[in-house]
């Protein structure tokens, strides 16, 4: 039985939207404003599962 | 990815490592782009984007659960404009099923990039066709597309479907492939065209015309490379004469590589 087909259009922020500000350290420690170090370029956020396993 | 960069396009990717997995991450592969880390997952749940059902989900993908699993994140990719408004998302039921970069990139920002250049082209009187791959290889269970782009001459049009009877419409068909998933093509939505002394009305495309397949390449690893056929039909009109119906085939090869971080299996060559 398949899992029922889940509505991604309701998971996260909606298109439209602007992208929630977000502060998070790279992979050298520095903390990354997402926005800031944006500036005035497109972006791809991309939410991935793990570059461990 | 310079191709990114090359456009413009800031690049962040947000997991929930550790900020040294993620620093042995990108200098074993040589990643200069954002690897952000949300240890704890705080933004990951922010933003709703926990995997509640991941637990269902692994068992359900034949995946054992494992407390790693708390936090995850849905996968998928947002794009952001330049004020950063999100212009799409796009998420996946599925971790093993995952876009390449430069799918994303093209399903997402189409256009800013410039194609592959491993791409067939066909020229003929009012029309050109390319065909081309958004990655000349692919691993297990990745995600490509097949992409075409049609582009007819001001004042020809090709007709969508429904067609009228006797005239072909614009179509593109991929041969089936051994343990390859071939999706639907998605067109962009045809404009009605009305032709005189016919009651009926049609649906057809003028200017350039994009679509694309995905493929997933669901075989395990040591499937070995395969050759992608893609056939693309078509009729192009003017609003006063039509020429002949037309197909052009062309063959697109696709290298495997190993997931990364793995070898792949030893085979004859």
């Amino acid at each position: 039985m398949p899992l029922p087909a889940r509505d991604f259009t309701k998971i996260g922020p909606n298109e439209g939207e602007r992208f929630p500000d977000l502060q998070l350290p790279d992979q050298s420690g520095i903390m990354v404003d997402l926005h800031a170090a944006r500036g005035s370029r497109k972006a791809l956020v991309v939410f991935y599962r793990s570059a461990d396993w | 990815m310079p191709t990114l960069r090359d456009a413009g396009v800031a690049l962040f990717a947000i997991s929930y490592d550790s900020i040294e997995i993620l620093s042995a991450f990108a200098r074993k592969h040589g990643i200069t782009f954002a690897l952000l880390s949300d240890h704890g997952s705080r933004v990951i749940r922010q933003l709703g984007l926990v995997n509640e059902r991941v637990q269902d989900d692994h068992a359900h993908y034949g995946i054992a659960s494992n407390a790693r699993h708390v936090g995850l994140p849905y996968p998928g990719v947002f794009a952001l404009d330049e004020r950063g408004i999100i212009v799409q998302k796009r998420f996946h039921e599925s971790y093993r099923v995952r876009d390449t970069g430069a799918s994303l990139v093209d399903q997402t920002l189409g256009g800013l990039l410039t194609i592959q250049p491993d791409e067939a082209v066909h020229e003929e009187e009012a029309v050109r066709v390319r065909v081309w791959l958004d990655s000349p290889t692919y691993a297990f269970f990745q995600r490509l597309r097949v992409n075409v782009e049609i582009s007819v001459a001001p004042g020809f049009h090709l007709y969508g479907q429904p067609a009228p009877a006797g005239f072909v419409p614009l179509s593109v068909q991929v041969a089936p492939i051994e343990n390859v998933e071939i999706g639907a093509a998605e067109w962009p939505t045809p404009h009605q065209f009305h032709v005189d002394g016919l009651d009926e009305k049609f649906w057809a495309h003028e200017g350039t015309v994009h679509t694309s397949l995905p493929l997933t390449f669901s075989a395990p690893p040591g499937a070995g490379d395969h050759v992608v056929n893609v056939t693309v039909s078509y009729q192009a009109c003017s609003d006063s004469a039509c020429l002949a119906p037309a197909s052009v085939s062309r063959s697109l090869p696709v290298r495997e590589v190993a997931l990364v971080g793995r070898e792949l299996p030893a085979r004859d060559r």
